[in-house]
């Protein structure tokens, strides 16, 4: 159980995650699911609500930080339109696989979430936008959802209240993009998932049109705990301006790779150390990537820097998702690189052009230099290409795209150089 | 409204308004491929951007709305490495193969490399190639060079509303494909040769023949339908390359009718110099000679005259003063699609603008296919429907708009006047009426539901009836245009005295005709049966061909070699074969002259191509003859001849005086006070006859281009339709059967459609089937 | 398009198809679970599954081609009867996944995305499958394998195919 004292918080997310039979309703109401949202439906409105996850000081957790408060207040009342929520489960950043939890193993918490912020929002129909490969986690999910349904936690008149919500899980199929939340739209409509220009944002104008709110899925399943135990509670948690508990996904050179939820604030030596058992080799990572495949790179100097999202973005990098990908001495960042690069090459949507004939560029000169076949006119065709697709397109994707490369060739000048001259020789 | 700064120049804009549009308002030159102001915006090129102050990074200006004090920069040092590289992108992939290519010389990717590309490329990786695809005869493709740009995917989902573009794959796999069986199937195609900013989609009959530097242009009006589009026809000498819309006309678009004729311009067809009948066929003679034979054969004999209305408004009212001279007693007629010859109050032509349609709260098509018989109009139509905006149909086929209808009725021509009647009953019910409505409701027993659509659409705050070729060619069709008008008045749309509904008309000049010629004009039908009757000596076409056109092609086949015939005119066409003399008439692309289009707007040719051999325009043949029958010329230089048309019609006085041509448009109003009530017309078979008016063949011009003749038959359905419940009642299936008609029966393969409405014969091909256009009503039978 | 072959959905499947589109404001927001249905049904979406999908849901063909295309999940070729999907990614990639692919490549006998020739195994390299601390992750038909080394994938594969000559799947 959550403490009601933010000093002896030990998770929330992942409160009840390991307990046997979570996934089951009747298991998971023992465990105190859905032990508070009748206080909610018949106790609270939507503008308490909103305020008290603003309190709260709860970013979205998907990646880009924004306050979720904001965001929901940002939704037009009595537009005559419906209001959607869509629940980001598009988990694709290389490194992140932390959502992927929160559903196969308490898939009741992110429906109690949903039901909270579907509740606040005014939603007739809200969907989780799942990626396809997670048929495991989207069976669970959807036997969860007949469950709920079936104990009136959900469909009409929801625990005999006015409110009634539809849930519905959808499968993507395959496409890192439909994680950028306008592209995630599109895909729930039937199309490609090709990112929307903004303004207008998808608050206004988002699913068909209508007042959409986009969240990620570690984000809902924040809500019920801060609806449980208020705002400030949960603004006590971790440092200021970067409040509550963050999952964070480590992978790569670490001994014991997993999803470890810590207050934010805990340094990266930290989580490192005292949770993922330390590195495979030697005792200072070379790289480490704090938030995605997409978000710069940190070195050796940096190993001290708080999980904040300030703390990153003066590191020069970004919390992003939280998936930290840790490289000791034995990385190959070149073939590393190489490998990212196809990464975006292979999931630009292709509309924008610097993306479309970026990612490619880079990929197939990466390739070139990997195989020790590059000349020195190479690094300023990386830096150029890379440089001129951040910032320029319709979406971020281009900037993540942009950020491996741009890294190798700022900390390691020295190893690539050292490849182009494999060639020269 | 919202005030900014561009380049440190105050500017003021509507807001909402886009960046890229307001630096395009005021003159300050921003790069871009995807954007298109006919189109929705994609923000895809990335070529557009923009340093807004204060911003942290570059904004498309395209999908940047304007905002109160922005600060814009179009220019800068980082902007101009923004698109260099920008070209870069967009090049590494590109064929550069320019020299090659058709595009060349008007291409925005070859002048923005140029402009803003780098002197030299980098790129030294291996080069995407991409498949092409074949679209069909009027669009040829090198995908390769294809920037990704989607104008095209876009205009074939708004603007055609075919849909049959697309975007496959993704990242730099991503290619533009079309899913076609033979042919794009809108009649807009040609625009995505034009939409296309690079040489990726190119204009298929002009490729590879002329580059744009080697060509002229000449401002001309499209004459291929009432709607007279403005145009651009471009030539290399006196050859007629290609024709496109003009940028600065009213409507963006052209339809693939006006856009391909243009190799009947040069067809084996063409009429290039006088020639006169002997034994061995048609022989080529001096004007001189031709003139004489002509008079040789019309002097002082029975004429009748049938012409086209498509001439310019100098050559049409030159055969008014050809027949005032020559022929007073002559029979005249310019329309192949009127049975009833009872006055039309108002005449022809609209009495609203296209624009004021498009706008209109309500639209309802009554009988007509408008998506062919005039394809802009339809496109405008199409435009509004995409903004959710209602437009209704009510007739007896259920034709492709490739848009969606809010509602549809299927109703057969005999139910017109029931129809009709149900929506003045209802009208009448809310009381309101107009003078004349009780008396015309009264003479009809029966109510048709499918009024209510009608009616229901007359309560809106504006209406617009566009009322088409199943009414115009309806042998109670000023009963029926009366009783619209009636309501029209009656719901508030039209003042007692004016006019109300648009009457879909023949062809171009529909108000001049009405001026000129409505004293004197007869059923082109009844004017043939003379012929073929012994009341007439002699027959004089003048860029008419009634075998070919209209509903009265049995009557023309009876009456042809009946009598001698003179004909005038630019194509030969398949009365030619019946010609005893043949005069050389120019084209509407070969002369400078004057046409008003079916809203009465008047645009005027002025910078002619050269004729092909001896053509003449047509009021200079008309003079000639004039002069040659002994009578006095009635004028001789075109600026007599204006003069003389303002006698005619006083509402064109001043349009030759001014060089300007403004968008202001004429209205006639000639028989304000017709008033022709229903007939009771007892239906004597069981089947109601309705033909198709076909883009691809209606028209000798159209008729004459290989081009249009290959859409035509890959466009054509089954030569007769009918609803299967029809073949069911007469207890019959598909295939071989016999129709009966008042005239004869005939043998003819029938298919099945859904469509169309029950109780009605259709006859889509009238190549084939034409011949059972002149009938109003037939029977089923069984084949043999 | 002339010789297509007639391919239809169950009464059940179009039951239940008829019911997901209930869920949606538009029944467009269909076409992805449906395709994914069709592609369990008839194994692949050749273009006459397609049409299917686009006459089922009222769809333009291209709408149809444009999703099927851009999603790397649907798969317009026949496959092997077990696709081994292994995540190459930068978590895989760095415990150990190139070696796996080479691995697994070798003793099949084929290049990746190949299928064998008994038309048993497609091997594919695919993006980070967002199970990281299972690295290296190899998706079997849509089941997710972790920690996969090559001995795991000597024994499924041989596993696999004794069942299978043995008859039994």
């Amino acid at each position: 159980m959550i403490s009601s004292d933010p000093k002896q918080v030990k998770a929330i997310c992942f409160d009840r995650i390991h307990l046997e039979g979570q996934t089951g309703l009747e298991v998971a109401r023992k465990n105190g699911a859905y032990k508070f949202l009748p206080t909610v439906l018949k106790d609270f409105d939507s503008d308490h609500i909103v305020d008290e996850v603003k309190k709260s000081g709860l970013r979205g957790r998907g990646g880009a930080g924004f306050p979720t408060g904001l965001k929901w207040s940002f939704v037009p009342r009595n537009t005559g339109k419906p209001t959607y929520l869509l629940c980001n489960a598009d988990e694709g950043e290389p490194g992140t696989f932390k959502d992927r939890d929160i559903m196969r193993f308490d898939p009741h918490l992110l429906i109690e979430g949903m039901i909270m912020a579907g509740f606040a929002l005014g939603v007739k129909d809200a969907y989780i936008y799942i990626r396809g490969e997670f048929l495991h986690e989207a069976n669970v999910m959807d036997a969860a959802i007949d469950e709920a349904y079936a104990a009136n936690l959900l469909g009409e008149n929801i625990l005999g209240t006015d409110f009634s919500m539809n849930l519905t899980v959808h499968r993507g199929a395959g496409a890192y993009i439909c994680g950028e939340e306008t592209a995630l739209i599109e895909s729930l409509e039937g199309r490609p998932g090709r990112p929307r220009f903004k303004p207008p944002f998808p608050a206004v104008e988002g699913f068909y049109r209508c007042p959409t709110v986009v969240n990620n899925v570690e984000t809902l399943a924040t809500v019920p705990a801060i609806l449980e135990f208020g705002g400030d509670w949960h603004a006590e948690i971790g440092v200021p301006n970067n409040t509550g508990m963050k999952i964070f996904s480590v992978s790569g050179h670490v001994n014991k790779p997993g999803n470890y939820e810590v207050p934010m604030g805990t340094s990266l030596k930290v989580l490192i150390e005292e949770y993922c058992g330390g590195l495979q080799h030697g005792t200072v990572p070379k790289v480490i990537i704090p938030g995605g495949s997409s978000t710069p790179w940190l070195t050796a100097e940096h190993y001290d820097t708080p999980l904040t999202y300030d703390a990153m973005m003066k590191a020069g990098s970004m919390l992003g998702s939280g998936a930290i990908i840790v490289m000791d001495e034995t990385a190959d960042l070149i073939a590393l690189t190489r490998r990212l690069a196809h990464f975006y090459a292979h999931e630009s949507c292709g509309q924008c052009t610097p993306c479309r004939e970026g990612t490619g560029w880079l990929e197939r000169t990466m390739n070139r230099v990997e195989a020790g076949q590059g000349c020195k006119k190479d690094v300023e065709v990386l830096n150029d290409a890379a440089e001129h697709m951040a910032g320029r397109t319709i979406c971020a994707l281009a900037d993540g795209a942009s950020a491996p490369i741009l890294s190798l060739l700022k900390h390691f000048p020295e190893i690539v150089e050292e490849r182009l001259m494999e060639n020269a020789e | 409204m919202t005030t900014l700064f561009i380049n440190d120049e105050e500017v003021t804009v509507s807001a909402g308004t886009s960046i890229l549009e307001a630096c395009r308002e005021h003159g300050a030159d921003v790069p871009y491929f995807c954007y298109h102001p006919e189109l929705s915006v994609a923000a895809n090129c990335r070529m557009c951007l923009v340093e807004v102050e204060g911003w942290n990074k570059p904004a498309a200006s395209c999908c940047t709305p304007v905002g109160e004090g922005m600060k814009v920069t179009t220019h800068s040092e980082s902007l101009a490495k923004d698109r260099e590289m920008m070209m870069e992108y967009l090049l590494i992939n590109h064929p550069l193969d320019c020299p090659v290519c058709d595009q060349g010389g008007s291409c925005k990717l070859q002048d923005y490399t140029v402009e803003h590309g780098a002197k030299h490329g980098r790129y030294s990786e291996v080069k995407r190639a991409v498949v092409d695809h074949d679209l069909g005869p009027f669009v040829s493709t090198c995908m390769t060079r294809c920037i990704h740009c989607t104008r095209c995917v876009r205009f074939a989902d708004e603007v055609a509303g075919t849909g049959d573009m697309g975007v496959l794959n993704r990242a730099d796999h991503m290619r533009i494909e079309g899913i076609v069986e033979d042919a794009l199937e809108s009649e807009l195609s040609g625009n995505l040769a034009d939409v296309c900013p690079v040489g990726a989609l190119l204009d298929k009959p002009s490729h590879d023949v002329a580059r744009p530097w080697e060509m002229t242009r000449h401002k001309s009006t499209c004459t291929q339908c009432p709607q007279g589009c403005d145009i651009v026809i471009e030539s290399r000498g006196d050859k007629v390359i290609r024709i496109k819309p003009d940028k600065d006309g009213v409507e963006p678009w052209i339809c693939d009718r006006g856009r391909y004729v243009h190799d009947a311009f040069r067809a084996d067809q063409r009429i290039v110099a006088p020639a006169v009948r002997e034994k061995s066929g048609l022989v080529n003679v001096s004007w001189d000679e031709a003139i004489q034979a002509s008079v040789d054969v019309l002097k002082d004999k029975r004429v009748g005259i049938i012409f086209s209305p498509d001439w310019s408004v100098e050559g049409l009212a030159s055969i008014r003063l050809l027949h005032d001279s020559v022929f007073k007693d002559a029979k005249v007629a310019f329309d192949l699609h009127r049975r009833d010859m009872r006055e039309f109050a108002f005449e022809e032509g609209f009495s609203m603008s296209s624009a004021q349609i498009v706008a209109a709260d309500q639209v309802v098509i009554l009988g007509s296919d408008l998506r062919q018989r005039l394809p802009i109009l339809m496109q405008g139509l199409r435009k509004r429907g995409n903004e959710g905006k209602p437009v209704t149909r009510i007739g007896a086929m259920n034709y492709r708009t490739n848009s969606d209808l809010s509602a549809d009725a299927l109703i057969r021509p005999r139910e017109w006047v029931a129809v009709i009647a149900r929506a003045m009953q209802q009208l009448k019910d809310l009381g309101k009426t107009a003078a004349g409505m009780d008396a015309w409701l009264e003479k009809v027993e029966e109510r048709h539901e499918a009024g209510k659509l009608l009616a229901d659409a007359l309560l809106a705050d504006s209406c617009a009836l566009l009322v088409g070729e199943e009414i115009r060619s309806h042998s109670d069709a000023s009963a029926l245009i009366h009783g619209l008008d009636l309501m029209m008045r009656a719901s508030g749309h039209a003042e007692a005295g004016a006019d109300g509904r648009n009457l879909i008309p023949e062809g171009m000049n529909a108000q001049l005709l009405s001026a000129v010629f409505g004293d004197i004009r007869v059923s082109a039908g009844d004017l043939l049966d003379a012929a073929s009757d012994g009341e007439l000596d002699a027959l004089v076409l003048i860029g008419s061909d009634p075998m070919g056109d209209g509903l009265f092609s049995m009557q023309a086949k009876r009456a042809m070699g009946k009598v001698p015939l003179v004909q005038i005119g630019a194509i030969a066409g398949q009365t030619s074969e019946f010609a005893n003399v043949m005069l050389p008439a120019a084209a509407y692309s070969e002369v400078e002259g004057t046409f008003i289009n079916m809203e009465g707007r008047i645009r005027m040719a002025e910078h002619p191509l050269r004729s092909l051999g001896e053509e003449r325009p047509l009021w200079k043949v008309m003079m000639r003859l004039v002069q040659a029958f002994g009578e006095e010329i009635p004028v001789v230089n075109l600026t007599e001849l204006r003069a003389r048309i303002e006698s005619f019609l006083p509402e064109v006085s001043g349009v030759w005086d001014d060089d300007v041509t403004d968008d202001e448009c004429l209205l006639v109003a000639r028989n304000r006070d017709a008033n022709s009530m229903p007939n009771a017309i007892e239906p004597a078979m069981s089947l109601d006859v309705v033909s198709r008016y076909s883009m691809y063949r209606e028209g000798m011009w159209v008729r004459a281009s290989s081009y249009l003749v290959e859409a035509g038959d890959i466009h054509a359905l089954d030569d007769l339709l009918v609803h299967p419940n029809t073949l069911k009642d007469a207890g019959l299936s598909a295939g071989e059967c016999k129709v009966r008609t008042t005239s004869g029966d005939y043998d003819y393969h029938i298919g099945v459609r859904e469509d169309v409405a029950e109780g009605v014969l259709f006859i889509s091909k009238r190549g084939v089937a034409g011949d059972l256009s002149c009938e109003v009503m037939a029977s089923l039978e069984g084949g043999q | 398009m002339s010789e297509v072959e007639q391919v239809h959905f169950t009464e059940q499947r179009l039951a239940e198809i008829d019911a997901l589109v209930k869920k949606y404001p538009s029944a467009r927001s269909a076409l992805l679970p449906v395709l994914h249905m069709a592609q369990e049904d008839f194994g692949y979406l050749p273009m006459h599954v397609q049409q299917l999908v686009a006459d089922t849901l009222g769809l333009r063909l291209m709408i149809v081609r444009e999703v099927v295309t851009f999603y790397t999940m649907f798969r317009e070729h026949e496959t092997g009867k077990y696709r081994l999907e292994v995540c190459t990614n930068a978590g895989c990639m760095l415990n150990g996944a190139d070696e796996l692919v080479q691995h697994i490549t070798k003793s099949l006998g084929i290049n990746v995305g190949e299928t064998t020739s008994d038309g048993m195994f497609t091997v594919t390299e695919v993006e980070c499958a967002g199970a990281c601390a299972g690295a290296p992750v190899v998706q079997i038909n849509n089941e997710y394998h972790e920690k996969v080394d090559a001995s795991y994938m000597d024994a499924f594969i041989t596993k696999v195919s004794s069942s299978e000559e043995g008859g039994q799947v």
